[in-house]
């Protein structure tokens, strides 16, 4: 039996409003830590979408190296350095959604849609997490690959096209995370689902060659892909100073434009990805 | 004056695919009382919490709860209302601790009011010692207390448990109706409770209203209700068809227009005849009944007298 010891009742009437609007950037905070420590506890969205980029950069990537020198100028270790990004990114992206299926069948979601705030911070906070834990991934992944043997050329503005690829790309990742987690019925649909999402693109990508070598038809669709651009951006930013991945899409002479529109193109896909992931949020949390 | 903490105003939620959960309902709750949505799976009653919760939008129809319209101020409506949810709803990986401590930011409690709330509600529900421990080593009814403390953490204006204790070994049930009816002595919070179970609304609720098929069809104090049907109801059973048995005990002045059956059994209001007349009368007729029974009149016979179901779950 419970005995429920009560603080001093208060008359209704003078009682006052519960308390004051917690501000968005407080209410943001909380879910970015409550997703933190849900994704700590849960090492598999840390560690499982490290596994195939590492084996990549460590094994795979040296052997292809021994056979094939360079690609376009560009040394084939670094060249595929760069790739295993393109691989770990969408992959760490997609087991984060894995948590928002959770959160849905079995977690405090719906109190999270019952709590005063605006609903699509949660959404934002888990991407919020989602880029945090990309980035502590990409600094392992990039680590291994260094001590490998790939080698990386670059200054600040290097490292800034780079950084703001590689951010484009989980953005657009998580946005189809977020959508793909709301939609799919079952975490078994989802896991699925995952390769075609996280996988298949990359094949079209250029990460092991040129999009160039492909025939016109595929290449054409590499083209529209936003990972194409994402890599060949990050290239250009620490591996491929000419640009030529960006000249393959672009065509143009200015190394420089080429990136901004590719970038462009990513910030595009991030926007609409991220609208996408709100709507279907929304539409999934209220019927 | 008593200020209402609820206003419902002709609310209706169809579904795609033109499912009527919710027809018009309008329903008024005072601030401080226990009010009671009572139906069967299916009536509407989750679907009405859904919506003054704001996790259904409705498709015709307004609320308010505390004077905020829940559809126009959604965030002020929510802030001055918790829910305790059908299923559990926690971060099972984490301590319950935790889940507190998140719901009382998203609330907007501040460190200091959150740490003394936290105290008196791990304290008043018997949490300390398991509060550090993560949720998913908890027992059912731990989980239960864990979920109604961290609604109550916010100290809301209005508190929404929606078949709180359905599911729950009888033990944790009862424990948890003690907890709640406990909330109702205090009588600082509004509370809206959803429930199938007659027992938990005659217990808790100060007015009721009676689900069927998305409208309201009953919605009075629980002791109004029962007392339409008088202090005792004959319970008849027959062998074979009960309307000629219905018919003949009509004949004899017996039953009036609230008699009503369910399968084989006739349920007769007395108003005040005394069964023992009543028994007699229906030995006199002749009729071939099987059993005769008489008890208080439930709930359950209120439902049956208006929809025609039986309301209590099988």
């Amino acid at each position: 039996m419970v005995t429920i010891a009560t603080p001093a009742s208060r008359p209704t009437a003078s009682r006052p409003l519960a308390p004051t609007s917690p501000r968005s950037a407080r209410a943001l905070s909380t879910l970015v830590r409550r997703r933190f420590a849900l994704s700590v506890r849960t090492p598999r969205e840390l560690l499982v979408p490290l596994l195939t980029p590492v084996l990549f950069a460590l094994v795979i990537a040296p052997a292809l190296a021994d056979q094939v020198t360079n690609v376009g100028g560009i040394d084939y270790m670094s060249f595929v350095a760069i790739a295993t990004v393109g691989l770990l990114l969408p992959l760490s992206c997609m087991s984060a959604g894995i948590g928002v299926l959770v959160d849905r069948e079995s977690g405090a979601r719906r109190d999270l849609i019952a709590a005063p705030l605006r609903r699509p911070l949660i959404v934002f906070g888990n991407l919020t997490v989602a880029l945090a834990v990309s980035a502590l991934q990409l600094a392992v992944l990039i680590g291994a690959a260094v001590l490998r043997g790939a080698q990386f050329s670059s200054g600040s503005t290097g490292i800034m096209w780079f950084v703001a690829a590689s951010l484009g790309l989980v953005v657009i990742m998580y946005g189809a995370a977020e959508t793909l987690a709301n939609r799919i019925p079952t975490q078994e649909e989802y896991v699925a689902a995952l390769p075609a999402v996280a996988i298949v693109p990359w094949f079209f990508a250029g990460s092991l060659f040129p999009v160039n070598a492909l025939p016109a038809g595929l290449a054409a669709f590499a083209k529209v892909l936003p990972l194409t651009h994402v890599l060949a951006v990050m290239r250009y930013g620490l591996v491929d100073h000419r640009g030529t991945g960006l000249h393959d899409i672009w065509g143009m002479s200015s190394p420089t434009a080429m990136a901004l529109l590719s970038l462009a193109v990513v910030a595009a896909y991030a926007v609409l990805l991220t609208v996408v992931a709100v709507r279907v949020f929304n539409r999934a949390t209220v019927q | 004056m008593t200020s209402l903490a609820v206003e419902v105003r002709g609310l209706t939620k169809t579904y795609s695919g033109g499912v009527q959960a919710v027809r018009e309902i309008d329903f008024d709750v005072r601030s401080g009382e226990v009010f009671g949505l009572l139906g069967p799976n299916g009536a509407g009653k989750s679907t009405t919490v859904g919506m003054l919760t704001g996790t259904v939008a409705p498709t015709a129809g307004s609320a308010r709860l505390a004077g905020r319209e829940v559809a126009g101020e959604p965030l002020e409506a929510r802030r001055v209302s918790a829910v305790v949810f059908q299923e559990a709803v926690v971060d099972r990986p984490l301590t319950g601790r935790r889940n507190l401590e998140i719901h009382a930011r998203l609330w907007g409690l501040g460190a200091g009011a959150a740490a003394r709330r936290l105290r008196e509600v791990v304290d008043a529900f018997g949490l300390r010692e398991v509060i550090d421990r993560p949720v998913s080593s908890y027992s059912g009814g731990q989980r239960r207390r864990l979920e109604l403390s961290r609604a109550l953490l916010s100290e809301p204006q209005v508190l929404f448990l929606d078949e709180p204790t359905v599911g729950l070994d009888p033990l944790i049930r009862y424990e948890l109706l003690d907890l709640i009816d406990g909330l109702r002595r205090r009588g600082e919070m509004t509370v809206v409770l959803t429930t199938h179970y007659l027992d938990e609304a005659e217990r808790l609720c100060d007015r009721v209203a009676i689900m069927h098929a998305g409208r309201i069809v009953a919605l009075d104090a629980p002791q109004a209700l029962l007392r339409a049907l008088g202090t005792e109801v004959l319970e008849v059973r027959v062998d074979g068809d009960p309307t000629a048995t219905l018919t003949r005990l009509r004949a004899h002045g017996m039953a009036t227009d609230d008699v009503f059956s369910l399968g084989g059994t006739l349920t007769i209001p007395l108003h005040g005849s005394s069964a023992e007349a009543a028994v007699l009368t229906i030995n006199q007729i002749g009729l071939n009944t099987t059993e005769l029974t008489t008890r208080r009149p439930t709930l359950d016979d209120v439902y049956l007298r208006l929809t025609g179901g039986r309301l209590a779950a099988a």
